[in-house]
């Protein structure tokens, strides 16, 4: 991944947080515990939810443990580039998996 | 036993959403039966709803609102009015005996409706992750518990068409027997879905469009009624032992004197004379009132023929020779039907009509039917015929009768 990548992945999920969870932007720094947030485990199926329709990805349907806005980015950004592999790979199916 | 005042009020009505506007528009017959605007609508052979105009996001901010099925906006807003009406507000102790009973029929079935959509009409397995918690029937009554911190009873009843009149009495046997202090009840329903009324259409239960006057298709207890028209909404009102009202300096509404409930334990959907009228028995009886003391009804009167002519059945059974010299109000015609909200919206406007000493009318009855040959005020509001006591009907599906006693204040 590269920082550039990590910069955008934070911006997009900074801005479904503050829309969805009506959070200052200032508040969403990578150290933000998701706890302090509001951002429950429910909150975070939805969060989940909302990600994937923004970066058309499949994340697994399984509960993730992820305790800052840090780590959030974190596991979108390289659940990006594990997509990004997966298309750029020759594949029977002919292309990424991507949300329905 | 104690005595149980209401002393809050809490609309979100198709007649309005204060006490005095859904007053208004029932005594001057002004029906909140609309064209339906969803999507689909073209599919319904009759679309017609008493729908509310209310926009959720005015009331809830994002965080919480993406968590509501409307349903259970409008149980919350509506307890906000009931308690703001109320003026009351509880200590952290008083919260532990203060309880919420709420009825719903269909519960968050938008939310349900909409989830299915995605699975079946778009064959997508991308279900919002809120589905379950906004679809569940018990929502809208925890959201008011939540909202309020009240750690007493947070009950749900989901008895059909009775659900709100169930949940007004049981929370009045509660206050009556001294084990709670203060109670929000009533009911919230919001089921105008293009599957939920595919669902009611299909089994023959609901009005055919008067295309002369869409607004007034339904027609209770008139020989050419059709069936009922459904409506959404909340209606929730707060509860408190007459004394504790009079200590704390509250505006008394008026009074539940009591509740009778009963079960037909006979056919699923066909109504019962016989259930009916000992729910009215069992109503009066708990409130130490004999049938003669009755001044006026507000029948479930919900425009199907079978209703119509049952209810009537069971009034006359009730009140022998006098039934006829009763003012009955069927306002159904008005505000649809509201199933889990109906019984505590049709309670509201039942101390509202006694408040106001008139008999609400029953609207669009032009064409009398011999099987429903009772006073049912047609048309036109009747000044000073209320009374000071009066009984709310409500029958359902399932077969629980439930009817409320109430009396007027002084």
């Amino acid at each position: 991944m590269t920082s550039m990548t990590l910069t955008d992945t934070t911006n997009r999920i900074r801005a479904l947080l503050a829309q969805d969870f009506k959070l200052d932007p200032d508040q969403l720094t990578l150290d933000a515990r998701l706890e302090d947030l509001g951002v429950d485990s429910i909150g975070m199926a939805e969060l989940i939810f909302n990600v994937e329709d923004e970066f058309l990805l499949k994340l697994p349907d399984v509960a993730v443990q992820l305790s800052t806005f840090g780590e959030v980015v974190q596991y979108i950004d390289d659940a990006v580039a594990a997509q990004r592999s997966a298309a750029a790979a020759p594949s029977v199916m002919g292309g990424a998996q991507t949300a329905t | 036993m104690r005595r149980v005042a209401v002393t809050g009020i809490g609309l979100v009505s198709p007649l309005g959403c204060t006490a005095s506007e859904v007053f208004e528009a029932a005594r001057a017959g002004r029906s909140g039966v609309r064209r339906l605007d969803i999507a689909g609508a073209h599919r319904l052979a009759a679309p017609l709803a008493a729908t509310v105009q209310f926009d959720g996001t005015e009331h809830f901010e994002p965080p919480q609102f993406r968590l509501l099925d409307r349903v259970s906006q409008f149980a919350v807003v509506g307890a906000r009015r009931a308690l703001a009406d109320a003026r009351c507000e509880l200590s952290d102790r008083e919260r532990e005996r203060a309880g919420i009973f709420l009825g719903t029929g269909m519960g968050g079935t938008l939310s349900i409706d909409d989830g299915y959509q995605t699975l079946y009409g778009e064959n997508s397995d991308r279900i919002k992750p809120m589905m379950i918690l906004k679809g569940m029937h018990n929502a809208p009554a925890a959201w008011i518990g939540i909202e309020n911190g009240w750690r007493g009873p947070n009950l749900t009843y989901s008895t059909a068409c009775s659900s709100s009149s169930v949940a007004i009495g049981e929370a009045w046997l509660r206050l009556a027997c001294g084990t709670l202090d203060v109670a929000i009840a009533g009911g919230s329903e919001a089921p105008l879905s293009l599957g939920s009324l595919k669902a009611w259409e299909a089994m023959h239960t609901l009005a055919s469009v008067d295309a002369s006057d869409p607004p007034s298709s339904c027609k209770p207890f008139a020989r050419n009624r059709s069936g009922m028209v459904l409506g959404e909404g909340a209606a929730l009102v707060v509860l408190e032992p007459w004394e504790r009202a009079l200590a704390r300096g509250a505006a008394i509404h008026g009074e539940l004197i009591g509740y009778g409930l009963t079960t037909d334990a006979g056919h699923i959907a066909r109504p019962s004379v016989d259930g009916q009228a000992a729910a009215m028995a069992a109503a009066l009886a708990a409130a130490g009132i004999a049938s003669d003391e009755v001044d006026a009804i507000n029948a479930h009167g919900t425009g199907t023929q079978a209703n119509d002519s049952a209810e009537t059945a069971a009034i006359r059974r009730v009140f022998g020779a006098r039934a006829g010299h009763i003012p009955i109000s069927a306002t159904k015609a008005l505000h649809g039907h509201l199933l889990g909200a109906a019984g505590a919206l049709e309670f509201v406007l039942s101390l509202l009509a006694l408040r106001h000493g008139v008999a609400l009318p029953t609207m669009h009855l032009d064409v009398p039917d011999p099987q429903c040959d009772l006073d049912y005020v047609p048309n036109a509001a009747r000044i000073g015929a209320a009374g000071r006591t009066m009984l709310s009907n409500s029958f359902a599906f399932g077969g629980t009768n439930a009817v409320l006693a109430l009396r007027a204040v002084g």
